[in-house]
């Protein structure tokens, strides 16, 4: 309750903080570059630079804060990958050195790799059946809704979900896990799912796609609404089936968004850290970067060392993949 | 219109947080029993208006525990004390005070990561005084001082923490029921225990409940498993250079008692849902086994806080009872006893939180807990008639005048391994990884941090 209260005080101050400063600098604009009863250069003089500072004034805040919040703790992050666990002792690449000779890493590493090929493929591929099948049927946007659904529940939220879908009794009590159950009605023996290296990665993947492919439903079913009619009529007196249609006709003309929704998904997926610490915390093999470094910064006294050069694998993971990203979205601004 | 919204949502917040009204469940001065002396000392104590924050392990039934036991503290001195529980407590008090958000008041379940904090200086030392008290005061109590001295930043050895609820480890727990219904004895040794377990086979049961999981923590049960079977098959000299890595982690005597444990845990006979189960269940649930019916299991070897997640109305004495975990008739090594307990420290320095350490080490504090349930104490000072049930009392005992007890030992290893790869290893072991190739990874992590 008390929470409660306070999350809903500092809520509205914080929208009466944002109103009052937008209000305040622009007052202050005025104030200082006066438009009123003024010469008409000067009027025009002082739009001119009212509207020079005004975006600055405006941005001012965001810049900030991600200086404080993004460009800071990279630098630092960095500059703690050369010293001990306490961070006060300079060890040169001696973390580095025991980061590349060590199984975590590599376990991690693979393991991350196949989240990042399987992922995003599988939400984007089901994104994309699902919105061209649910464009055509009346119910189409029910059908939507269900599967935007999963978008609103929080990463922990989905797990503890999954974790009851995955769940295992032993012997011949009733089985609670949905998928247990279903085995077991078929005569098949109960699997302690979560619990089978290697392939248990694949049942902790299958909650993100669930989460995601709502939302590369939502973005792609956009694009698709996008595709003039022409074209397709144009396919369908050529005599083109329902098949080539989509594979040659309205695929390459949403491929932008595609590429847009697959690399959004898979910046997503190099942070996957909830679902993996929910569900098995890394064990039976399941460890991931992102976990890994939280282990290594904070279990057990924590490393700062370690932690952070874990946190610069993962950024150099991602950077190649938003500058790529990056030019993507510029090239489809010009194009426009 | 706006003004109205912000000031009533800074109302709720002030009446929300003054709304808890002390329960004293015992009322003072009642019980003679009690050392009423204590509270009533406390009252000269003025910190109206200040809050304590206490962050620890304890959650559900062990938190309302507390939480009454804490009660008295605020009702004497006018504090506002508030607990808060995770079972994230190893990672999430490293966050905080990192953060410098560290609460008042920490409830370290290992003192190895208490070591890890104090050495990067976020714990603040007790003063001499606090120290001697410790040391006269507990059973065995200077090593209750040792086991919570560690080293400051600056390599100093300081004094932490009091230790406050202690737990037994080496029981086992079964419904004595069932083991009437069964025909079966009490084994008196380690022979007589394995004995039991085939015969329990031989007539169609399964012997064992274990389970390792705890979200964050899963693993640590096996821990103990291997400890207690240290303890009895090699001398407890053996034990201590383990603890500090002079024996290392793949040495074939620590290999052999890792082994003891899968006799027990890796043969899908001998545990309910078979060896694969062994890792994925819930400590919390597995005891539940031993009162179905028909039995899942017949015995569950765990601390003496476990009656804490027994089903509901079950009663110590009747629907369930505990032996000691049997040593081996033919290793005389004596009756080791293994054990831990929960080490109170300041993490955030504060007349209030000072004020709380010295009610936390005054008999009164424990005596308040052990009234309730799940409670053990070492400290000599605190009444053992007020334990509320025998079994408790028993287990008090043996606590008080154990003569081998050696204190958990993957609680006093580095965080990463008694925390980590040690519990990790357990869970990959249960998998059905070799014992060898374990203590070889964990001996790696080890090799890792120096």
């Amino acid at each position: 309750m008390a929470q409660l209260a306070s999350a809903l005080a500092i809520m509205i101050m914080g929208v009466l903080g944002c109103a009052a400063y937008f209000y305040g600098s622009n007052f202050l604009l005025d104030k200082l570059f006066p438009t009123k009863n003024r010469p008409y250069e000067q009027i025009a003089r002082n739009l001119r630079t009212a509207n020079m500072v005004r975006p600055w004034l405006f941005l001012g805040p965001a810049v900030l804060l991600l200086t404080f919040y993004l460009f800071y703790p990279v630098i630092d992050s960095f500059r703690l990958s050369f010293f001990d666990r306490t961070g006060d002792g300079f060890v040169g690449l001696s973390n580095y050195v025991w980061l590349f000779g060590s199984d975590e890493f590599f376990e991690s590493f693979r393991n991350n790799m196949l989240w990042l090929i399987v992922v995003p493929t599988a939400a984007t591929f089901f994104g994309l059946i699902i919105a061209t099948m649910t464009d055509r049927i009346w119910w189409g946007n029910i059908a939507k809704s269900l599967i935007f659904m999963p978008m609103a529940i929080s990463f922990i939220g989905a797990s503890v979900i999954w974790k009851f879908i995955y769940d295992f009794r032993s012997g011949d009590d009733a089985q609670i896990g949905l998928l247990n159950a279903i085995v077991v009605f078929f005569g098949g023996e109960p699997q302690n799912w979560i619990t089978i290296p290697f392939w248990n990665n694949f049942f902790l993947m299958i909650i993100l796609v669930w989460i995601q492919t709502g939302f590369a439903m939502v973005i792609l079913s956009a694009a698709l609404r996008g595709i003039p009619d022409e074209t397709i009529e144009a396919a369908v007196l050529d005599g083109a089936n329902g098949v080539q249609i989509f594979f040659k006709i309205m695929v390459p003309q949403i491929w932008g968004t595609i590429a847009v929704v697959w690399t959004t998904i898979t910046i997503l997926v190099l942070k996957v850290f909830d679902i993996v610490l929910a569900m098995t915390n890394g064990q039976w093999d399941t460890q991931v970067l992102a976990n890994q470094m939280f282990d290594w910064m904070f279990r057990g006294g924590g490393d700062f060392g370690r932690g952070a050069v874990v946190a610069i694998v993962i950024m150099v993971l991602v950077i190649p993949i938003m500058i790529w990203n990056i030019k993507r979205a510029n090239a489809e601004m010009e194009g426009r | 219109m706006k003004k109205s919204i912000l000031s009533m949502a800074i109302a709720m917040t002030l009446s929300a947080t003054s709304a808890s009204a002390a329960d004293l469940v015992f009322k003072p001065g009642e019980d003679s029993r009690f050392h009423w002396e204590n509270y009533e000392a406390l009252k000269s104590t003025n910190l109206s208006g200040e809050t304590i924050s206490v962050f620890g392990p304890w959650m559900g039934d062990e938190k309302a525990n507390f939480d009454r036991v804490i009660a008295y503290f605020e009702e004497a001195t006018g504090a506002k004390v508030s607990y808060a529980g995770s079972d994230s407590f190893e990672q999430q008090i490293v966050i905080d005070a990192q953060a410098g958000s560290a609460p008042n008041v920490s409830v370290f379940p290992q003192p190895g990561l208490a070591a890890d904090l104090a050495a990067k200086g976020f714990l603040t030392p007790l003063n001499d005084n606090v120290k001697d008290a410790v040391a006269k005061d507990y059973a065995a109590g200077q090593s209750w001082v040792d086991l919570a001295t560690f080293k400051d930043s600056q390599g100093e050895k300081e004094f932490y923490g009091v230790f406050y609820r202690a737990d037994l480890k080496s029981l086992v727990w079964y419904s004595p029921d069932n083991f009437a219904d069964a025909g079966y004895d009490i084994p008196e040794t380690m022979e007589e225990l394995k004995a039991l377990t085939k015969e329990i086979v031989a007539d169609g049961g399964t012997p064992w409940c274990i389970g390792l999981g705890s979200g964050a923590a899963t693993g640590w049960p096996a821990t103990d498993w291997v400890e207690d079977m240290l303890l009895r098959t090699q001398p407890a000299s053996v034990y201590d250079q383990w603890v500090t890595n002079e024996v290392k982690f793949d040495d074939p005597r620590i290999v052999g008692a890792i082994e003891e444990f899968g006799w027990f845990a890796r043969n899908d006979e001998y545990v309910d849902g078979g060896a694969g189960a062994v890792s994925s269940t819930d400590f919390r649930d597995s005891p539940k086994g031993l009162f179905q019916s028909p039995p899942k299991c017949y015995l569950h070897r765990q601390a003496s806080f476990i009656p804490a997640f027994f089903p509901e109305g079950t009663e110590l004495g009747l629907d369930a009872d505990f032996f000691y975990f049997p040593s081996y008739e033919s290793k005389e090594l004596g009756n080791p006893v293994l054990g831990a307990g929960t080490l109170v420290s300041i993490t955030n320095d504060s007349k209030g939180a000072r004020a709380f350490i010295d009610f936390i080490r005054s008999p009164i504090a424990h005596e308040l807990w052990m009234a309730q349930t799940g409670f053990l104490s070492a400290h000599l000072g605190a009444n053992p008639e007020l334990y509320s049930s025998d079994a408790a009392r028993k287990q008090g005992e043996i606590l008080r005048y154990a003569t081998t007890f050696r204190f958990d030992g993957s609680d006093l290893m580095p965080g990463k391994i008694g925390a980590g790869s040690f519990w990790t290893g357990m869970v990959d072991y249960t998998g059905g990884k070799e014992a060898k190739e374990v203590a070889k990874d964990i001996q790696k992590t080890w090799d890792a941090l120096k």
